[in-house]
């Protein structure tokens, strides 16, 4: 899309044009629940509808503008009938609440659910496809969830009770016992996480479902912060501010996908078209089996104690698959 | 006058008119134009403003008209296409809908743009923000969905450039079928016009932007575009096809029981599972069976068993 339609213009422009339609259906509609609504401050607001006043029909006469008036902190729009409905929905509107429903209809046991079926069939039909599910031409695939777990989630979630889990741990290679505040579920890279206070690493933690054993609520209190900020998880990957911590060089053969799965803070071509690449580690096991996936396709690993790790790990596998 | 005023009297006056208006009447009568010195300098600010609006989704058309007036062309935008016709939402399909944008990390922008077109004639008052115990990321930002999902609702053929996975970038023509979200990424399905066959795209290897081709085409009934990326990763490629045996240690007998209840288990004597997985790709299985460490072993065949082995066995030499 072009900056037309994305930039400050665009997006002024777009919410104008949603703008009218409300505070024509809604003649008095207060400047506080229009700026609150359409995610401006007031003066923003105010700037709008001083703008839509000097607009209208050509002829620009009193009878052609539109007409706004604000009277005690009430919102008045006439003279602009053609605005009293909004544009339709652009497909990239109606592909992000069908895609952004997905989760929530993976969800078991959501009460919404039938709700959010029906309102996604009534946009269907207003867009002119089939309703359900393949219709739409989107399908979002989730993984495997184990039910159980999320129901206990949920409901510790809910009632903002700590929980117990067994966790198999690939940072450690091992099943963990572990003792989580639990602050939300994400949905992410096609994947069920839970993000909360670990006791174990006394740091914040995303749990991905499929590798919880057993999960139970507690019945203590949970720390859970008074506005979760899912915003931060985007991608599985709550690390962004954290310093690189491992570095590689690896092999224009794999550098070609590497980028697409790993979060790569920094990387440098060298010479010989080999890549060099920082990332965020989250432990040498970690590194160890990043190490060993790319096989002969990574040298000159840092810190040594990753490739310790990895040459250790290595042996153990070789061993259990000797001939 | 600035841009965005002039802009909206070109969506009023186009929305009101009773017949398309030529280029000059639009210079002539809509406020904003006049400023302009010559007609090269109003055309080309009517096309920048034409592009703006079209690329938010305004249908600015473009009519032929009685020749005999000098100008061929008039412009008008339909109500029809233009006018979001009343869904008629309950306030609980709102709701629902609210609550999705609200759990949204990606793509929530758009999301939310819909909603409120949406909720036009709701009851008003406040929104109130619901407490969202969960968030769904699923990397809907990506500004070439939009483009992609039109062409699919329209059956608009396209051509771009994709970059494949061995570097090599080729132009191709594709009639899209249909959009799919698998593990953080999108990909598209549809048939591939050179090689008269189904084939599918990830949407980030696409480089540039989506060209729409003339003419429209049929989207075969009953597709199911998720049946062509199906599979696990060692499950899709040109190996021979063929089946490991795969032992899983005590501790994870219930990840494979829980992950993979597909597969038939085969509980053993000493503690631990084996599974037998059927397996096109042996790179891919490998690097699967590394997430489990030592505590995984491929047990067979004896090819598949030495691959792990000559695998790690890299990692061991002292050079590296």
């Amino acid at each position: 899309m072009s900056q037309d339609a994305t930039g400050r213009l665009g997006r002024r422009l777009q919410r104008i044009l949603m703008l009218l339609p409300y505070a024509i259906k809604h003649p008095g509609v207060s400047v506080d629940e229009l700026s609150e609504r359409f995610g401006v401050n007031q003066q923003e607001l105010l700037d709008d509808l001083n703008l839509v006043f000097m607009c209208g029909l050509p002829g620009y006469g009193p009878g052609d503008l539109i007409d706004v008036s604000i009277e005690e902190d009430k919102v008045y729009v006439s003279m602009a009938d053609y605005f009293s409905a909004p544009l339709k929905l652009t497909h990239s509107e109606a592909l992000a609440l069908y895609a952004g429903a997905a989760p929530m209809l993976d969800l078991p046991e959501m009460k919404e659910a039938d709700a959010l079926r029906r309102a996604l069939s009534k946009v269907a039909h207003a867009l002119g496809i089939a309703a359900n599910g393949e219709g739409s031409g989107i399908n979002v695939q989730l993984e495997g969830r184990p039910d159980s777990h999320i129901r206990t989630l949920r409901e510790a979630l809910e009632t903002e009770n700590r929980v117990e889990l067994e966790y198999w741990s690939a940072a450690r290679g091992a099943l963990t016992e572990r003792t989580v505040d639990p602050w939300g579920l994400v949905s992410a890279l096609g994947r069920w996480y839970l993000v909360g206070l670990d006791h174990l690493s006394g740091e914040e933690r995303m749990f991905r479902l499929d590798r919880i054993k057993r999960a139970s609520v507690t019945g203590e209190a949970a720390d859970v912060p008074s506005d979760f900020d899912r915003e931060r998880y985007r991608g599985a990957f709550s690390d962004r501010e954290a310093e690189p911590n491992l570095s590689l060089e690896i092999s224009p053969e794999v550098a070609r996908w590497f980028e697409d799965y790993y979060p790569v803070a920094a990387s440098e071509t060298l010479g010989d078209g080999w890549k060099k690449v920082q990332l965020v580690s989250s432990g040498d096991r970690w590194s160890a089996t990043l190490i060993l996936r790319l096989g002969d396709g990574v040298r000159s690993v840092q810190p040594p104690a990753a490739m310790d790790e990895a040459r250790r790990l290595a042996q153990a596998i070789a061993a259990r698959h000797a001939a | 006058m600035r841009r965005i005023e002039r802009l909206i009297n070109l969506i009023a006056a186009l929305l009101e008119t009773s017949r398309p208006m030529t280029a000059s009447e639009i210079r002539e009568e809509i406020a904003g134009y006049g400023d302009q010195q010559n007609f090269e300098a109003f055309r080309r600010a009517f096309e920048r403003d034409k592009e703006a609006l079209r690329n938010m989704g305004i249908p600015v058309e473009v009519v032929e008209i009685d020749p005999l007036g000098g100008e061929p062309e008039g412009y008008i935008i339909p109500k029809s296409k233009y006018y979001l016709q009343d869904l008629d939402l309950d306030p609980d399909e709102l709701a629902a809908l609210r609550l999705v944008t609200t759990a949204m990390m990606t793509g929530e922008e758009q999301a939310e743009g819909g909603l409120l077109k949406l909720s036009v004639g709701d009851s008003g008052g406040p929104w109130t923000g619901a407490r969202v115990t969960w968030g769904a990321d699923v990397a809907a930002e990506q500004p070439l969905l939009g483009p992609l999902y039109s062409a699919l609702i329209d059956r608009v053929p396209i051509s771009f450039t994709y970059r494949a996975a061995s570097g090599e970038e080729k132009q191709r023509e594709i009639e899209t079928y249909g959009l799919v979200h698998r593990k953080g990424n999108w990909y598209l399905v549809g048939r591939d016009r050179a090689r008269d066959g189904i084939r599918a795209f990830k949407v980030s290897r696409i480089s540039g932007q989506v060209k729409k081709l003339e003419g429209t085409y049929d989207k075969p009934t009953d597709f199911n575009a998720a049946e062509h990326l199906s599979g696990e990763a060692w499950e899709i490629g040109s190996g021979t096809k063929a089946t490991a045996t795969v032992r899983f240690d005590a501790d994870l007998d219930w990840w494979v029981e829980q992950n993979m209840p597909q597969l038939a288990l085969k509980p053993l004597d000493r503690g631990g599972v084996e599974v037998e997985m059927p397996f096109a790709n042996l790179e891919a299985l490998i690097s699967w069976a590394l997430g489990f460490g030592e505590h995984v072993e491929i047990v067979s065949p004896p090819e598949a068993r030495a691959a792990m082995r000559d695998h790690v066995a890299s990692a061991l030499e002292p050079s590296r």
